[in-house]
């Protein structure tokens, strides 16, 4: 492959073409003061940690609901860097999915059933 | 609104949902008019990352046409045409103001790993995706980028995602005219990354995968090498990149695939079991191929807690590692400039467009790797 076929090839070659080098601003601009910034007040935080300070805009997605949101709710009381937490918040996923799934599991199930008891039934005659 | 709706792992629906509404002065509604599916996308689809609830609205790439403006917003009016990073920042704390918007520190209170991301569980923030008719966008003054007249909508929509990760992954690889680039997956972030690594001077790009219409697409797409694992002695990848670089390895390695990498059984079967955080494949092979005092970078999406990575390879060869989620917004002007210049062809690598009530099919094609899927669009409102 002949490089000259690629076009473009080469034009951020300078380090200084690229707009993440260096990778932080140097020198970083003075932080803005920003406690007058207005606070989300519509809607609940569907996530929020015991460790982290409500931040001025937060997601409001699907909020807490059912056993599974109890199960997130004392998720979110372990820090972030324990293990504990993700493991509690992939069960909690599990329950979601079964809670707030149940008829159209229930019916897949129970249709598995069927089959298998009609398959027997048919393999008796 | 119609919009996608998760509702078990491999099981998503497009249902009616409450349009999204201004909750903070600084918001805004997005009418969509083109909203991709991601690879990361797929691990959602898959229940990987933890705290997907059902209902969940998935989507972090997208572009739209603005709908409605919230009181503190000034620098978008109705009816403007943007194009949103998926990243959801501030632009005034601690971390935005160094640019790196992905780990915004007042947008995520969910912990201190990431900042907020549109879509994407509510371990980055809770906030429903653009998979959608419609979308709030918070920190409106900060995020969208307006798209120029003499541009449509297809144009930039990578811009919200994959084609500045892809330019960062070959940036955080520091690549030196010359040098060898090896990229982990052909999927659409390694196709970007590939032809970033290309502007930055490469002196051979390797593109690695096991899906003979992804290498070839590559092939053609971004004039790399491709290698086939499946091939390359019995999964011996690491040995035939050996081969291909006089014994040393590449001089870079990008891990472009992420959590749900093939090509080892033991990371297929410990990440399936929950005993590791999905599979660290294209990592692991990335660390094991670098030439000694290489760079790796890892811009394939994992989550916490844990994965297995070889630790002592990379301290004993003396190894740049490098990874991030992207600040999207520093690096949206540039490649902006790179694509109306014609050096970059990104919509060139969309291959389905169908309308959102189709998402669940576009879903199980993409997973499955069916009619040789690269990218797919949704077009929940014409432009």
């Amino acid at each position: 492959m002949q490089q000259s076929d690629i076009i473009g090839w080469g034009a951020d070659a300078s380090f200084e073409k690229r707009p993440g080098v260096p990778e932080e601003r140097h020198p970083p601009k003075p932080l803005v003061e920003i406690a007058g910034y207005p606070q989300q007040t519509l809607g609940t935080p569907s996530a929020k940690s015991y460790y982290r300070p409500l931040t001025a805009v937060y997601g409001t997605a699907v909020p807490l609901r059912g056993l599974s949101g109890v199960i997130r709710r004392i998720a979110y009381r372990v820090p972030d860097y324990k293990p504990r937490r993700w493991m509690l918040l992939m069960l909690a996923d599990r329950v979601d999915v079964i809670e707030h799934n149940a008829l159209p599991l229930t019916l897949g199930v129970g249709a598995i059933a069927a089959g298998v008891l009609g398959v027997r039934a048919l393999s008796k005659r | 609104m119609r919009a996608l709706s998760y509702r078990g792992p491999n099981w998503v629906e497009v249902k009616t949902k409450p349009d999204p509404r201004i909750e903070h002065p600084d918001d805004i509604v997005l009418r969509i008019t083109r909203s991709a599916i991601c690879g990361s996308d797929l691990h959602l689809y898959s229940g990987l990352v933890p705290d997907t609830r059902v209902g969940t609205t998935f989507g972090h790439e997208f572009a739209g046409v603005v709908e409605e403006v919230g009181p503190g917003v000034e620098s978008l009016k109705r009816g403007d045409r943007v194009v949103v990073p998926f990243n959801i920042a501030c632009g005034t704390c601690f971390f935005c103001e160094r640019g790196l918007t992905s780990v915004c520190d007042r947008s995520n209170t969910a912990n201190e790993l990431v900042g907020g991301v549109f879509g994407y569980s509510h371990t980055t923030g809770g906030y429903d995706g653009g998979q959608a008719e419609y979308v709030r966008v918070p920190y409106a003054d900060v995020g969208p980028t307006k798209i120029p007249d003499d541009m449509e909508f297809e144009d930039v929509l990578f811009l919200s995602d994959i084609l500045p990760t892809g330019y960062q992954a070959a940036e955080m690889g520091s690549i030196k005219p010359g040098d060898t680039v090896a990229i982990f997956g052909a999927g659409p972030v390694g196709l970007f990354t590939a032809k970033s690594a290309w502007l930055m001077g490469a002196g051979r790009v390797i593109i690695i995968d096991h899906y003979d219409y992804r290498l070839e697409f590559a092939r053609n797409y971004t004039k790399a090498e491709i290698l086939d694992y499946r091939e390359a002695g019995g999964h011996d990848v690491v040995g035939r990149l050996r081969k291909m670089t006089e014994g040393r390895g590449p001089d870079v390695c990008i891990d472009a695939v992420g959590c749900e990498a093939s090509g080892s059984v033991l990371n297929k079967v410990t990440g399936k079991a929950k005993l590791q955080a999905g599979s660290p494949t294209g990592l692991y092979w990335a660390v094991q191929s670098v030439r000694r005092a290489g760079h790796v970078v890892a811009i394939g999406v994992y989550g916490p807690p844990w994965n297995l990575v070889p630790l002592g390879e990379l301290m004993n060869k003396g190894i740049t590692l490098r990874a991030a989620q992207c600040s999207v917004k520093r690096y949206q002007p540039h490649l902006l400039e790179h694509i109306r210049a014609g050096r970059i062809d990104a919509k060139g690598i969309i291959t389905h467009r169908a309308p959102l009530d189709a998402a669940p099919d576009l879903y199980h094609l993409f997973q499955h790797k069916l009619d040789d899927c690269v990218k797919c669009v949704l077009v929940p409102n014409a432009a």
